[in-house]
């Protein structure tokens, strides 16, 4: 350790990384000592050993969680667009559902099962795939007994020259494509074998995809409506 | 709560261009970081604007920070501060904060020196509290609140050179207190 007198080279210069650090020189001086950093190992060492001295009162600062918009802002500005969220979670539709729509879901269940075939003694699933502004609403009823989802549309049709993607995604999975839905009302889709035993959960969503489906195997367009599968 | 490890971790995937890394990153840190700017900013609004300037910063620099001498943590709230306190002086030209990252990762300390400055951290608190009130209150309202010498000067209604003279005493006192 050097001694205390403020009058040798090396404690001045100490101070002056401690000045520099604390930001409190003003910016000609500021560009000084960095330009000299570059050059000198002692004046660079005396920096981050100040850094470091004084990182001793960070504790003193209380930690405060930003929004979240603002790491989905962060993200956006970095990668282009948010990354590494589930395409559902992104597209924010979620939080809509509520209650008294699957209530409504689950009697238009009844209903439509009715008129499709007798009532199956296997376990029924139902979702409202909707989308945030209702402009797309699709009414899913899955019969364990036949593996088979069945879709009602009740609004909403694809954009001029392209089709909706029906998908499944099953906890953090990727999402699996159910198929395209046709123009048709109604139409009844298999459940991939892998799903089968998941369905309570279920996540179900459509896409915007070009004429023939998502061309790699994932969702490529905006996911425009998103429901989640309860047991009836 | 991650480890100085696991930070270290993360920071060397971010480097390699990891992006689930980084998402991991942010949300281990950027609690600290963020009241770290606000601090300095006292204003929420431009405090998230300018968190978002750090970590993409952090991003950037993530390859050059390795065993640079300075924890992860450390490195990361510098360059947070660093950039609220440019915010806090937009108008002013200064050095561009990359720079500053860019030298303190450069040509770092040694790990003994590393180690002793560790343990000085350790005793800044006591070392600041047994200096006079008012050259603790400044030195704190330097590192927490990003206060320049002219900041200073007129919130204790001193000349500039008086306050400048003051701290730098201040910050011998501290340096002694801390070595001891």
């Amino acid at each position: 350790m050097s001694d205390a007198s403020p009058d040798t080279p090396r404690d001045d210069d100490s101070l002056l990384a401690a000045e520099y650090v604390l930001r409190l020189l003003d910016p000609a001086e500021e560009a000084a000592v960095a330009a000299r950093i570059a050059r000198e190992p002692a004046l660079a060492e005396e920096v981050a050993g100040w850094t470091t001295r004084l990182s001793g009162l960070d504790a003193e600062v209380p930690e405060v969680a930003p929004g979240a918009a603002v790491k989905t802002a962060l993200l956006r500005r970095l990668f282009g667009q948010p990354a590494r969220l589930p395409f559902w979670q992104r597209a924010g539709l979620w939080q809509g559902i509520s209650l008294a729509s699957l209530a409504v879901a689950g009697f238009f269940a009844f209903q439509s099962l009715e008129q499709f075939a007798p009532p199956a003694p296997a376990p029924l699933f139902v979702s409202e795939i909707v989308a945030e502004d209702q402009s797309l609403r699709l009414l899913a009823v899955y019969d364990s007994g036949a593996a088979e989802l069945r879709l009602t549309r009740t609004a909403g049709t694809a954009a001029a020259g392209r089709v909706l993607e029906l998908w499944a995604i099953a906890g953090e999975a990727a999402p699996v494509s159910l198929g395209v839905l046709p123009e048709g009302e109604t139409v009844a889709l298999p459940l991939p074998e892998a799903l089968r035993g998941a369905v309570a959960g279920l996540v179900l969503a459509v896409s915007d995809e070009p004429p023939g489906g998502s061309p790699t195997g994932a969702p490529t367009g905006a996911v425009l409506a998103v429901g989640q599968v309860s047991a009836l | 709560m991650a480890t100085t490890q696991d930070i270290e971790d993360l920071i060397a995937r971010v480097a390699l261009g990891d992006r689930a890394a980084f998402s991991a990153l942010y949300d281990a840190t950027s609690a600290k970081l963020f009241g770290v700017v606000l601090r300095v900013l006292a204003d929420r609004a431009s405090a998230e604007d300018v968190v978002q300037d750090a970590y993409m910063k952090i991003w950037r620099h993530a390859g050059r920070y390795s065993a640079n001498g300075l924890s992860p943590m450390t490195w990361m709230i510098t360059i947070a501060r660093n950039t609220a306190i440019d915010r806090l002086r937009q108008t002013r030209p200064g050095v561009a904060l990359d720079d500053v990252a860019d030298h303190l990762t450069a040509p770092g300390p040694n790990p003994e020196q590393s180690a002793v400055a560790a343990g000085e951290a350790r005793r800044i608190a006591a070392c600041l509290d047994a200096l006079d009130s008012d050259k603790g209150a400044a030195v704190r309202g330097a590192y927490l609140e990003g206060q320049s010498y002219a900041d200073l000067a007129e919130r204790f209604k001193v000349p500039l050179n008086t306050m400048r003279t003051w701290l730098r005493r201040s910050l011998q006192s501290l340096q002694e207190c801390m070595a001891r």
